[in-house]
């Protein structure tokens, strides 16, 4: 997970477990990292990089970095900054939202179909981000 | 009212064994007696997320032996008043290197489900001790 | 002296602004003679959730008390925001276009919805709620509406 590869650009989602686009958003980030972008993408906890742990610091600094953060705190970005992540982009999972009105994901521990269908549309967002960035 | 703090977990099954434990937890098994504290939030100087740690009772759970949460919420408000650490419950030091990190496998859900009944069985404790 | 009232609840501090009148639904209104503006509270942002589009009347509408002058839609539901008195729009808030999260970040402050000239302000403040009475309003209903339920 931590691997110091350079190249691959690093996925960090805020995971907040407080609300449901949290959720979406961290489930986004491991379909791109597992599934969509598998051999350019990874991610790290963001828990770990904020808590000051030299391996995730490094991978942040030496790669380029998309933030997915679930509410209007942005943690993911604002603490990827301050740890002086190369941030390329930093996505805001209500803007996926705000182009696909209507969806209301409900559980924050089980995505219900409003929030698969959303998971599904960050991260095409995120995949585009990814590949904007490798310059594909 | 008790606080549990559980780790976000990107990096193993674990983390995410963490998490769906911490909701089961919140969601169904103790809704009335537990909050949850945003762990990201927490660490980056949340204010209501840390006002709550420092005057009531919190219990963090992690993923591994990192041990972000419990080591976050020892610095910003104060030790907590348990710690779990989920790769201490599956006989396993280190982080499973197989199994999905997103959708669960039976062996991982049913790890996530003894996880939830430690936390509501710490969560019970720590309301007996705090009447 | 605190510019407001506040309560904890869980881990949330809810606040309602001293001076303000409110509606029951968690709607406030300051004089700012002969204008007043509108809002929503701390405690219906809180429990609406995160904002992700405000939708509210043009400038120039005329509006009657307890109509829609607009909606907040939130990742969780859909919220009507109902006039808590009658007036010509004079003014909405354009920031929230572009940035809803303020109805959040500072529903008292920037998130503030429209500006009314009133018609009959006397007559309507009569039927708005003090800050101390919303404020008790609001502990009831925390108590009631948003206690967790115990397990089964």
């Amino acid at each position: 997970m931590n691997s110091t590869t350079q190249n691959k650009v690093v996925v960090i989602p805020c995971s907040g477990i407080g609300k449901a686009l949290g959720t979406v958003g961290r489930e986004a980030t491991y379909e791109v990292v597992e599934n969509m972008r598998k051999d350019v993408t990874q991610t790290t906890c963001l828990a770990l990089l904020v808590s000051g742990d030299e391996e995730s610091v490094q991978l942040v600094q030496r790669n380029k970095c998309i933030t997915v953060d679930g509410c209007p705190l942005q943690c993911a970005e604002k603490n990827v900054r301050i740890a002086g992540g190369d941030l390329a982009a930093s996505l805001r999972v209500v803007d996926a939202l705000r182009e696909n009105r209507g969806l209301k994901p409900k559980s924050v521990a089980f995505l219900d179909s409003d929030g698969q269908q959303l998971t599904r549309a960050v991260a095409e967002r995120i995949a585009s981000k990814v590949d904007a960035i490798l310059g594909a | 009212m008790v606080g549990i703090i559980s780790c976000s977990g990107e990096g193993c099954v674990e983390g995410t064994i963490s998490r769906i434990a911490t909701l089961l937890v919140l969601e169904k098994l103790r809704p009335a007696q537990t909050v949850t504290i945003c762990l990201p939030l927490f660490l980056a100087g949340g204010k209501e997320e840390r006002a709550f740690a420092r005057f009531f009772p919190t219990i963090t759970v992690d993923g591994c032996q990192k041990l972000c949460a419990k080591i976050g919420t020892e610095r910003y408000s104060g030790k907590p008043a348990s710690s779990i650490v989920v790769t201490d419950l599956n006989g396993n030091k280190n982080c499973s290197t197989t199994g999905s990190k997103r959708k669960l496998d039976d062996q991982a859900t049913s790890l996530a489900e003894k996880v939830a009944e430690r936390i509501t069985q710490e969560v019970d404790e720590v309301l007996n001790h705090w009447k | 002296m605190s510019e407001y009232l506040q309560t904890v609840f869980e881990k949330f501090e809810l606040r309602v602004r001293k001076g303000y009148y409110y509606t029951e639904d968690g709607l406030w209104t300051s004089v700012d003679d002969p204008r007043i503006r509108v809002g929503v509270t701390d405690y219906l942002q809180r429990t609406g959730g995160d904002v992700a589009f405000v939708d509210l009347v043009k400038p120039g509408s005329t509006v009657q008390k307890r109509t829609e002058i607009g909606t907040l839609e939130t990742a969780k539901t859909t919220v009507s925001l109902l006039s808590p008195v009658s007036g010509t729009v004079e003014e909405v808030n354009g920031m929230l276009l572009e940035k809803p999260e303020l109805v959040n970040s500072d529903p008292y402050g920037e998130g503030w919805l429209i500006i009314l000239t009133p018609h009959s302000l006397e007559d309507d403040l009569k039927m708005l709620m003090s800050a101390d009475d919303y404020f008790q309003l609001m502990l009831k209903k925390l108590e009631t509406e948003h206690k967790k339920p115990e397990p089964k």
